[in-house]
């Protein structure tokens, strides 16, 4: 059984730089899978290469069951690719773009012409279809751009940062898109994100990249739970390394980091330990000033593989074709 | 094999947005319509010489063929500008990962164009038989339009192939610029060859738009060109042929090239 996605020691450099160093994956078919990486992780660098727009420097990979170099032109024809820029065509109304890809991706007119009206359902944008998309919001366009990617029905659905620079209700509607078309088709779907919540939303699976390696592959859930299940965030006032050095000899305790005069636990039983940490800051002389208590988030997931937090600046900055 | 609907689809998209832009079909003519109105007129005092010549009517009726082709040489070497827009806007990489052929994406583009060129030399055609310019032979336009179709293929083929290497909105416009001016001026479309100093008239011999205004002359105004139309149309033809041809291949080549 071939996976949808296989790669193998894919590797991209530019110049001296190694954009994606040597990472080997696999996606099942029918999952969504996602790349979770902060901005120039390797992430839309891996897509181009999937996708067949870049040329590995070595490696391979196999898409749909197609190598993704030797046999470009077959895995275009069973893939569909939505940029993280949007590339809707302003001129044309909605409709029309739906009708362009049709064209492109070479469905048959009368077929088309059902599985139109059909996104135009999925997607909410009956009422519009006949607007030019210049007059579309930024949520819309995204939608249409999706649902453009899904119209030749691919097998693979390549999603680059789908929500990135939308606002948190539109995001909400696009991951619900996604959803819905997921389970109406059943494509396998890869997408990449820096939104932690968002590859905890969708994703069966996350991958983990950093520095165009990969760092940790599992179900979101699994990944959580090998944090522990309770996060424990305290103020220390006075050394917090000491502190954490104390608290991670406990029993039930997963991992402890520390950053500045915060201590981060993951524990087992938060609530039942809380007494105790209190205990121990009191014999060391710590001070507790404030304290919370949270489940896992993928944010601390992501902190525990790669080291740092996501640097949280917006898009990723449009990578130049030759600088145009 | 589906190279004819590929072909199509761009085609198709590349009219879309030209029915949408309205504003651009004016623009566009302007330029054209200052030659015709301001030039024609300025120099219609040339008269007795472009007679020595051999061509006996008014300048305008002269050099209105020559405004025909100005039109069709700029629209189509500026028509492969929104190659560039695409190369930055996402079409390009969604036609890429599409299974259409790169070379149906250049073809489809180049005819869109050319159309558009067509269209827009009909309206200087327009134009010249509004301000008194007379045909010899009013049905004589849909050869002209198909001389000016052909023409303008050739022309598209080189602003897309620029577009599609270039590597900067600057680079293309310097290189679109460099070529665009000298391919009207060394040509016969403001004065006979016979006027221009030798070494100009030789260099015109090489460019394609002199062998078109020639014909488009001859059938405008019945007046013999001095060069065979049928020798102009295969020298045309050719140029056309090679130009299409090293399009297809650079944009193949050359459109996803790693940036």
């Amino acid at each position: 059984m071939t996976g949808a996605i296989e790669a193998e020691s894919l590797s991209k450099s530019f110049g001296d730089t190694k954009s994606v160093d040597g990472i080997t994956f696999r996606v099942e078919e029918s999952e969504i899978y996602g790349f979770l990486g902060s901005n120039g992780a390797g992430k839309s660098t891996t897509m181009m290469m999937l996708t067949t727009l870049l040329r590995p420097t070595s490696g391979s990979a196999r898409v749909a069951g197609f190598d993704v170099v030797r046999e470009a032109a077959r895995v275009r024809s069973h893939i569909g690719f939505v940029q993280q820029e949007n590339a809707v065509d302003e001129y044309l109304t909605g409709r029309e773009n739906l009708v362009l890809q049709a064209r492109l991706s070479r469905v048959e007119r009368n077929e088309a012409k059902g599985r139109i009206d059909e996104l135009l359902d999925t997607i909410g944008l009956v009422d519009r279809q006949h607007d030019a998309t210049v007059t579309y919001s930024g949520g819309m366009k995204k939608r249409l751009d999706i649902a453009c990617g899904l119209l030749h029905r691919p097998s693979v659905l390549f999603l680059d940062e789908p929500t990135v620079g939308l606002d948190i209700q539109t995001r909400r509607r696009i991951w619900e898109s996604i959803r819905r078309m997921h389970r109406e088709h059943g494509m396998t779907v890869f997408l990449s994100t820096h939104y932690m919540e968002e590859a905890d939303e969708l994703c069966d699976r996350v991958c983990i990249i950093d520095e165009g390696r990969i760092r940790a592959v599992g179900r979101p859930g699994e990944m959580k739970g090998r944090m522990g299940r309770d996060v424990i965030t305290m103020e220390a006032g006075g050394s917090a390394r000491r502190l954490a050095d104390r608290i991670g000899a406990m029993q039930g305790v997963k991992s402890v980091d520390v950053r500045g005069d915060s201590v981060t636990a993951y524990v087992q039983d938060g609530a039942g330990m809380m007494p105790a940490i209190f205990g121990e800051a009191d014999s060391l002389g710590v001070t507790i000033r404030a304290v919370s208590m949270s489940k896992p988030s993928m944010d601390d997931v992501y902190i525990s593989y790669t080291g740092h937090q996501i640097r949280e600046q917006g898009p990723e900055p449009r990578r130049r074709r030759r600088g145009i | 094999m589906s190279f004819g609907p590929d072909v199509y689809a761009i085609f198709w998209r590349e009219m879309k947005r030209y029915r949408k832009s309205k504003s651009g079909v004016l623009i566009r003519l302007i330029q054209p319509a200052v030659w015709i109105v301001v030039v024609g007129n300025t120099f219609s005092g040339t008269k007795p010489l472009i007679q020595a010549a051999g061509f006996d009517g008014e300048y305008i009726e002269f050099m209105a063929a020559g405004v025909i082709v100005l039109t069709a040489i700029f629209t189509s070497i500026f028509g492969g500008v929104n190659t560039l827009w695409d190369r930055r806007y996402g079409f390009m990489n969604k036609a890429l990962v599409s299974p259409i052929s790169r070379s149906s994406l250049a073809l489809g583009k180049m005819l869109a164009i050319s159309t558009v060129s067509v269209l827009q030399a009909s309206l200087i055609i327009g134009i010249s038989l509004a301000i008194g310019v007379q045909f010899s032979d009013y049905a004589m336009i849909i050869p002209i339009m198909a001389v000016v179709l052909l023409f303008s293929l050739g022309f598209s083929g080189i602003s897309v192939m620029v577009a599609a290497t270039a590597k900067s909105q600057e680079a293309f416009w310097g290189i679109i610029n460099f070529l665009g001016m000298p391919l009207f001026m060394i040509s016969p479309a403001l004065f006979p060859l016979e006027l221009l100093p030798e070494w100009l008239a030789t260099l015109a011999k090489f460019n394609p738009a002199t062998y078109t205004i020639l014909m488009v002359r001859e059938m405008m105004t019945g007046v013999p060109s001095g060069v065979p139309a049928a020798l102009s149309l295969g020298i045309l033809a050719a140029f056309v042929a090679a130009v299409v041809v090293v399009a297809g291949w650079t944009f193949t080549r050359d459109v996803n090239r790693p940036f």
